[in-house]
């Protein structure tokens, strides 16, 4: 009896653990129509002035950025996450002087919050199982990226075009999810 | 001699004396070089490695890893102790891999570098305490939390919304009873007594790196008396088409309510956020216990929702808030499922998806998993199975036993939704097992070897009534031998056919007594014999002594 009681067991922790390795399918999906929305989202707001982008601006951004596809799943989470979170660390600043709209910067800000939301689970069974990976020296790239960011706004204290200019970086970097999350296949 | 001896010492102890000279250089040189970081400050230590402490001095310089370009520490140059400090913001940069080289100097003559093993600042860096702010109510205490380090931390700059707060609360008087919990920066710890002194102190983490930093200083602080308008309590929210519906408990009478709700990322950013909440439509001075707004005036997302009362005696403090998502109302159809027995010790489920469900597009937007619980019909021990597929087999099941199943349908890793209600429960019995197939087989066979023994068992009972009852009337065979001539058959069996008569003459009438007395000899002998008695049946009343034993009858022998 004992057994059978064993191998029932077994079977049935087989389908749990199917169940809970991540199949990252609806993760994609939501990831996705996430995106798609903050990019919606932040092209409503104003990107004037123009002159503003006019000078050019080197804030650094990590090598890696420039090719998505070479991230493996687990390290994409990693910068996903990083780069959501950053995303909404400075869309968290004083953006008063521009005039946009509060609206569409909190539902922004919410859109951000649930994606985290979702990852987080996910990002900390890969923290766990892995010490240091490729994931882990791109992450402090983009922190230096993100750093330089807020240093530039912090510097032009939290102006309009400062603000033109950090808006542009962050919809490049939106396109630049977008294209990882298409590499999260299976 | 003795002057060559002289001049011998004189060069030696002169030679001392020069010699700690020049080996001036490797002897200033600092040693075990320390570095701590605590939030935004670095604390460089070493040890100094020339006896004579005075007029030494140390600087320090740091380069980012990989360029040419040193750069002096300001906070760090001709310091006389072995101990100097600096602060991040001179480094400019603290993700960058950054090596730092320190030196003693006395007078002119500078020792070599110490370069300490580079490192990234931030990886190496300690979470210092956080700054806490403290309000009491009457059952709660209102925490606000600053992250650690300054407002313009470089160090904490791009982590200020990730900090997570473990707090440890205790009543000053017992230690013993302490709470921990995990709070964002502004929330409220609740749960508690009024009246009573709390103590508690504060550690900020970062929960996706697994760093913890040091513990804030111990705060103690009063709750208030218990306020005379109570607070509402046990919030819930539930969908309804396209309304939700607020519910609370307040069971005292005459009050009014009123309901706020707060966007949840706010909580992650540290500050006053107290003007975020924002009035729920129709939940303003609403006299009942509950109240309803419809669900277009919340954009998508997760929120927490608040209560409180209002009376003639004042209004209370907000009630415990609540999170609340507007994902967790999707509604999902419950399945349906059926069941076959396919074996005797396992079950085939098929999951199918109900007719209304069908239609709508939420299955194509949200992969579905599907939770099914089944159990055996007699028992209560559920077992619980999250399932992918729709066809699947449960194995390893006792034969010829009950079984339930039922499923509800989730959406996939999404656990905030709460998914279908459960499908109809469906039982079946599993087939007849193989202990039960080897009876049937043993059963079956038994019966089929019994047969012919029955069957022989019944027909020697027919027999022996056959006997009893109806005596066969046909003559033993040996009779037939000598009545093979056709009359006296005849005669014997039926009596159809002419008979004609054969007469024995009998000449003598000894003969027959002699062949009457061989005859009894052997009649005694052949007493008990089934064999037919040769004797032709002559009846003697002559000699009844002698012929006593001659049988009158003829024996009657059963043919088989």
């Amino acid at each position: 009896m004992t057994h059978r009681c064993l191998l029932q067991m077994v079977l049935l922790l087989c389908f749990s653990t199917t169940a809970l390795s991540r199949s990252y399918s609806l993760l994609r999906f939501q990831q996705r129509r996430s995106l798609a929305l903050c990019q919606k989202l932040l092209r409503q707001l104003p990107s004037t002035p123009q002159h503003c982008l006019e000078a050019r601006m080197d804030f650094q951004m990590p090598e890696e950025m420039k090719q998505a596809q070479q991230f493996q799943k687990e390290d994409a989470i990693l910068v996903i996450y990083e780069m959501l979170q950053q995303i909404f660390n400075i869309l968290t600043r004083d953006f008063s002087s521009t005039g946009w709209s509060e609206t569409i910067i909190e539902d922004l800000l919410e859109e951000l919050y649930e994606q985290m939301n979702h990852l987080e689970p996910i990002q900390k069974e890969i923290m766990q199982k892995q010490n240091s990976t490729m994931g882990d020296t791109t992450v402090l790239h983009l922190r230096k990226y993100y750093f330089n960011l807020v240093q530039y706004l912090k510097s032009k204290e939290y102006n309009r075009c400062a603000w033109t200019v950090v808006r542009v970086q962050i919809l490049r970097n939106f396109s630049f999810l977008t294209r990882l999350t298409g590499y999260l296949r299976e | 001699m003795l002057a060559l001896l002289g001049a011998t010492t004189l060069m030696l102890v002169a030679g001392r004396w020069v010699l700690p000279a020049a080996s001036g250089e490797a002897n200033l040189k600092p040693e075990n070089v320390e570095i701590h970081i605590i939030d935004d400050n670095f604390f460089l230590k070493w040890n100094s490695s020339s006896e004579s402490v005075k007029n030494v001095t140390f600087s320090a310089d740091y380069q980012i890893l990989g360029t040419d370009n040193w750069k002096k520490l300001s906070g760090c140059q001709h310091i006389t102790s072995t101990k100097c400090n600096f602060s991040s913001v001179e480094l400019e940069n603290v993700f960058e891999k950054i090596e730092l080289r320190i030196r003693a100097e006395e007078g002119n003559n500078t020792s070599t570098w110490y370069e300490v093993e580079p490192f990234v600042p931030f990886l190496e860096a300690q979470i210092g305490p956080p700054d806490v702010h403290l309000e009491a109510e009457d059952k709660a205490i209102i925490l606000s939390i600053s992250p650690p380090g300054t407002k313009d931390s470089i160090m904490w700059a791009m982590d200020r919304s990730s900090f997570r707060y473990s707090v440890v609360i205790w009543k000053n008087s017992s230690s013993l009873e302490e709470r921990t919990e995990t709070v964002y920066p502004e929330d409220k710890i609740y749960k508690l007594s009024p009246e009573i002194t709390y103590c508690l102190k504060v550690k900020a983490e970062l929960r996706l790196q697994s760093r913890v930093g040091c513990y804030s200083p111990v705060y103690c602080i009063n709750t208030t008396e218990r306020h005379k308008v109570p607070s509402p309590e046990n919030i819930q929210i539930n969908a309804d088409n396209q309304i939700y519906v607020l519910k609370w408990d307040y069971p005292y009478e005459n009050a009014t309510f009123q309901a706020q709700w707060l966007r949840a990322f706010f909580k992650k950013i540290p500050g006053n956020h107290s003007d975020k909440w924002k009035q729920i439509p129709n939940c303003e001075n609403v006299t009942s216990t509950h109240c309803v707004f419809p669900r277009e005036v919340s954009s998508r997302g997760i929120y927490y929702v608040r209560v409180r009362a209002s009376n003639g005696n004042g209004t209370s403090f907000w009630s415990e808030e609540k999170e609340f998502n507007t994902e967790m109302k999707t509604i999902i159809f419950p399945p349906v499922i059926s069941v076959k027995s396919v074996t005797d010790d396992s079950l085939h489920v098929s999951v199918g998806a109900s007719e209304e469900s069908e239609n709508m597009s939420v299955n194509q937007l949200y992969p579905l998993i599907y939770e099914v619980i089944f159990w055996e019909n007699t028992s209560n021990a559920e077992r619980k199975v999250l399932e992918k597929r729709t066809n699947f087999i449960f194995p390893d099941l006792k034969p010829l036993t009950v079984y339930c199943v039922k499923a509800r349908a989730l959406i996939e890793n999404d656990r905030r939704n709460k998914g279908s209600s459960f499908s109809d429960t469906v039982c079946e019995k599993t087939k007849p097992g193989n202990t039960s197939k080897t009876w049937l087989i043993v059963g079956t066979c038994t019966a089929l070897f019994s047969i012919p023994v029955v069957i022989y068992v019944v027909s020697v009972f027919l027999r022996c009534v056959k006997y009893v009852f109806f005596p066969s009337s046909k003559p033993p065979s040996s009779v037939d031998e000598y009545f093979s001539d056709q009359p006296l058959r005849n005669l014997l069996l039926s009596t159809s056919e002419e008979q004609t008569e054969r007469c024995f003459i009998i000449e003598n009438a000894s003969i027959i007594t002699e062949i009457e007395e061989t005859d009894e000899i052997d009649e005694v002998h052949k007493k008990y014999s089934s064999q037919t008695s040769q004797d032709s049946g002559n009846y003697s009343n002559e000699d009844e002594n002698s012929g006593s034993k001659i049988s009158e009858e003829f024996p009657q022998q059963d043919s088989v």
